[in-house]
């Protein structure tokens, strides 16, 4: 049989709330700086959640020179947009007519097309007395726009990347929650293993900062009530931590057959070497205390990519910082490495930028490459007293310089759905 | 190897408008009897259209047993979680499962993967903040203070695009591989290729593949309406007076498991899962392309992986949704692809409507029912054969398939194409209680 194709990552483009590009976004973690603020986006005062990771001072304009592709797309769109044209151009490789139908594109799709505005729009003409009738949309100043529909249509952000870059072959938008990106980024390798494809431009975006969005997590307890000290408000795997925030932006990553990127000269961050996919099938938003779940899907991917966990030197947690994703997460890393976990490096950079819901899992699969490629581990911010529970060895203080050749990403979904991928040192690889 | 693992098919189930299981939609298509009616959930008499195909008449409970859940999900996931049920209980596994031993069971089910296509989020969920914006009547400060007065403080996760994944998981105790599929029209189609890549790769040894959507709501209609995609006047397929889609709702599964295992426990093979392809257009959110190419090409991959040529395909289950555009598009592809050589060619939305991420996956299922039972459903609202198409080999009246294989296509915004190859299996074309039924071959 032939070798299984092996995959690499060659190029890298960030939208984050630390940071509008890659390099900007890989200092900040670096640095541990915060990307958490009050929300400016909507007026959050009476809101018990006001803090939030925003992508700030964002000029999709200036980025991409498309008027007409704008109007199409959202905030999250024009995230995606921008991250997947810094991605191209680090990765010096694009669509071309020659190639663009052996080009794929996988992507977690944000979950929430509908704007807050359409919704009030409807309020208005439909629901004054707060029940929906639906004579009034039939009103003849009803504000109908079909941009606005098309905007909002699930597949809408694989419409527009696909048409802005030309991406002619295999397409698809998936969404398990918090785990979405993690999965794009699997079933790009997936795809290029199976040969339908040769290069797959792999992400996610969303952004859930709108009145809906907060609303909807406010409602289920989940987000950080620390409106007066929003740096510290993420501080995963710390004994007072009491919720997450919510981010927004978006991660783009140019995977390419392994073989092609070292004929072209192509510079690669990192082997993207295994995937592990579960389902904890125990309840929609609990995580099991024991890790199971998460224990197969890390268990999966390090197989997936030929290696044991002894091999294991970092690991970017889905650490979200709730009590019960951390404590079941750490379960769960300890029960996969054994003896090896005090020798693992362990962080969550959410502690800096926020959870970006799908786009949290392609982020964290681009901070793993960076970390390889520079030998660096991201600190895990705002650790002051560790929770006796989460007894796994944290980068705390400040990031932790380390010769990195494995490194796993998790990515853990509201739903069950657990996503972890394995990235290995380019120098690691031998030739086939 | 792994990669040649041959796919099994031991499961269906399905609900729309035409009926709640397969059996019971099967015998509406191939009797010409459509479900395409008045709207009735609201009054649609000013709509661009006031047709669709909804499931009525039908207790929550008959499709998903346990009440505490229907306070927990919408009723799109209603659908998805009735049609992925009954495709497991069809399969026997249920039953096999029993036979294991604690060890054999763990592992059997870290095996068993979920793969859906979602509707994703509707427009419904978002009137739960009616009462709200109108209590807060424009000062957004009293909107978040009054936010858990107003609202289900459980919306969230009733709305969650992946809830199908979710509780197939828990209440059959799935555990392995997965995947929601948010693509529109392809999502259910790409779940199906997306169930089987899996289990022809080894990381799962069977999965359930499911397809839902309820895209039958008041502003749905009206934006498609706006964008002329809706029919005033009915489905009609390759129809020179063709003039738009009607909506239907509802759900469709597959249960996919390796040719071996389902072998060694003896169940029923329904038929046998060859390929897939999926192309984008590249052409943005609504627009195709007049040649068909990417349908073109989606066929092209799919046949490659199948193994077989346009010769061995013996029907083809277009996606004939009744839009000008489309239809004209994918007969252009068909041409181009097949020459002069087409086999039959049929639709099914006719009967039950557009079920959007719904409908590739109920397509698959129908398209397994005419091989097995020998007939290639005519389209009954098919008058006047598009002669743009030249000739063309969709009709009113039903053929007989070419042969055991049917080639299945899937098309959706994005400039999206999914194409699929299943087999019937022969060995078991006589085991069904309806198989001798001939109604409607003339």
């Amino acid at each position: 049989m032939t070798p299984r194709r092996r995959v690499a990552i060659t190029g890298i483009g960030l939208v984050t709330p630390v940071g509008n590009d890659a390099a900007t976004t890989w200092a900040s973690l670096l640095a541990g700086s915060s990307g958490i603020a009050p929300i400016t986006c909507f007026d959050a005062r009476g809101f018990p959640t006001r803090i939030g990771a925003e992508v700030k001072h964002f000029d999709a304009d200036s980025i991409l020179a498309d008027r007409k592709l704008l109007k199409f797309a959202s905030r999250s769109h024009r995230f995606a947009l921008a991250a997947a044209e810094e991605a191209f151009r680090d990765a010096g490789i694009r669509p071309e007519p020659s190639t663009n139908r052996r080009w794929g594109l996988s992507l977690g799709a944000g979950m929430m097309g509908i704007e807050f505005s359409e919704v009030a729009a409807v309020h208005a003409f439909c629901a004054r007395d707060g029940q929906f009738d639906p004579e009034g949309l039939l009103h003849g100043e009803f504000p109908a726009d079909p941009v606005a529909f098309c905007r909002s249509q699930t597949n809408s952000g694989l419409a527009l990347l696909t048409r802005h870059f030309g991406i002619q072959g295999y397409a698809t938008a998936v969404h398990t929650a918090c785990a979405s990106g993690g999965q794009a980024v699997g079933t790009a390798l997936k795809v290029l293993r199976r040969g339908l494809t040769d290069f797959v431009l792999a992400g996610g975006y969303d952004s859930m900062l709108n009145p809906l969005g907060v609303s909807a997590f406010c409602l289920l307890g989940a987000l950080s009530t620390d409106n007066d000290t929003p740096e510290r408000a993420s501080r995963p795997f710390d004994v007072t931590r009491n919720g997450f925030v919510l981010g927004e932006g978006a991660g783009m990553l140019v995977l390419e057959d392994w073989n092609a990127a070292r004929k072209r000269g192509a510079r690669i961050y990192a082997e993207l070497a295994g995937d592990g996919n579960s389902l904890s099938s125990y309840r929609i938003t609990d995580s099991h205390p024991s890790g199971d779940g998460p224990i197969q899907a890390m268990q999966q991917a390090l197989a997936d990519a030929g290696l044991v966990p002894d091999g294991v030197d970092y690991v970017n947690a889905h650490g979200t910082s709730t009590v019960m994703n951390d404590r079941s997460e750490c379960a769960a890393l300890r029960a996969v490495m054994g003896g090896h976990i005090d020798r693992v490096s362990v962080s969550s950079t959410k502690s800096c930028m926020g959870h970006l819901i799908a786009a949290a899992g392609a982020v964290e699969a681009a901070v793993c490459a960076l970390a390889i490629r520079d030998g660096i581990a991201p600190v895990s911010a705002n650790l002051v007293q560790p929770d006796p529970e989460c007894d796994v060895n944290i980068v705390c203080g400040e990031s932790r310089g380390m010769n990195i050749r494995v490194a796993l990403s998790n990515s853990l979904g509201f739903g069950g759905s657990n996503s972890s991928l394995v990235f290995r040192h380019p120098e690691d690889v031998s030739a086939t | 190897m792994s990669a040649s693992r041959r796919i099994a098919i031991t499961g269906t189930g399905a609900v729309c408008g035409a009926g709640v299981g397969v059996d019971a939609i099967w015998d509406a298509v191939v009797n010409g009897r459509s479900a395409i009616k008045e709207i009735s959930s609201w009054d649609a008499s000013r709509w661009p259209t006031r047709l669709g195909a909804e499931v009525t008449g039908v207790d929550n409970r008959a499709l998903v047993e346990d009440r505490k859940l229907h306070k927990l999900v919408t009723r799109t996931d209603l659908f998805g979680l009735y049609a992925a049920g009954a495709a497991i209980q069809r399969s026997g596994i249920t039953g096999h499962r029993e036979t294991l031993t604690a060890e054999a069971l763990s592992r059997f089910n870290d095996r068993s993967g979920v793969f859906v296509g979602s509707g994703g989020g509707n427009y419904r969920s978002n009137y739960e903040f009616f009462p709200l914006l109108t209590a807060a009547n424009g000062d957004f400060e009293k909107f978040g203070r009054e936010l858990g007065e107003n609202v289900n403080p459980m919306w969230l996760l009733r709305i969650l695009p992946n809830n199908v994944v979710c509780h197939v998981g828990i209440r059959h105790n799935f555990k392995g591989t997965n995947g929601c599929i948010i693509n529109q029209c392809v999502g259910g189609a790409m779940a199906v290729a997306e169930a089987a890549a899996a289990v022809r790769a080894g990381e799962a040894d069977r999965a359930v593949a499911v397809g839902h959507d309820t895209p039958l709501e008041p502003e749905t209609v009206l934006h498609y309406g706006h964008l002329n995609l809706m029919s005033p006047d009915g489905l009609r397929p390759f129809d020179r007076e063709r003039r738009g889609t009607v909506f239907g709702e509802g759900a469709a599964a597959v249960l996919l498991e390796t040719m071996a295992d389902a072998q060694a426990r003896q169940a029923v093979i329904l038929g046998e899962f060859l390929g897939s392809g999926c192309a984008t257009e590249a052409t943005g959110i609504l627009d195709v392309r007049p040649d068909g190419d990417g349908l073109r090409r989606a066929i092209e991959i799919a046949l490659g992986e199948a193994g077989v040529s346009p010769d061995g395909i013996g029907v083809i289950v277009a996606h004939a949704n009744g839009t000008p555009a489309s239809d004209a598009s994918e007969a252009q592809a068909l041409r181009r692809l097949f020459g002069n050589h087409l086999p039959p060619v049929t639709g099914f939305k006719w009967a039950f409507g557009h079920l959007i991420a719904g409908s590739g996956a109920l397509d698959l299922i129908m398209a397994l029912c005419a091989l097995r039972q020998g007939i290639v459903p005519g389209i009954p609202t098919l008058d006047s054969l598009d002669p743009e198409f030249g000739p063309f080999p969709a009709s009113r009246a039903a053929q007989r398939p070419r042969s055991d294989t049917a080639l299945v296509l899937c098309r959706g915004f994005g400039g999206m194409n999914v194409a699929l190859v299943v087999r019937a299996n022969a060995a078991c074309a006589g085991e069904s209680a309806t198989s001798s039924r001939t109604g409607g071959l003339k």
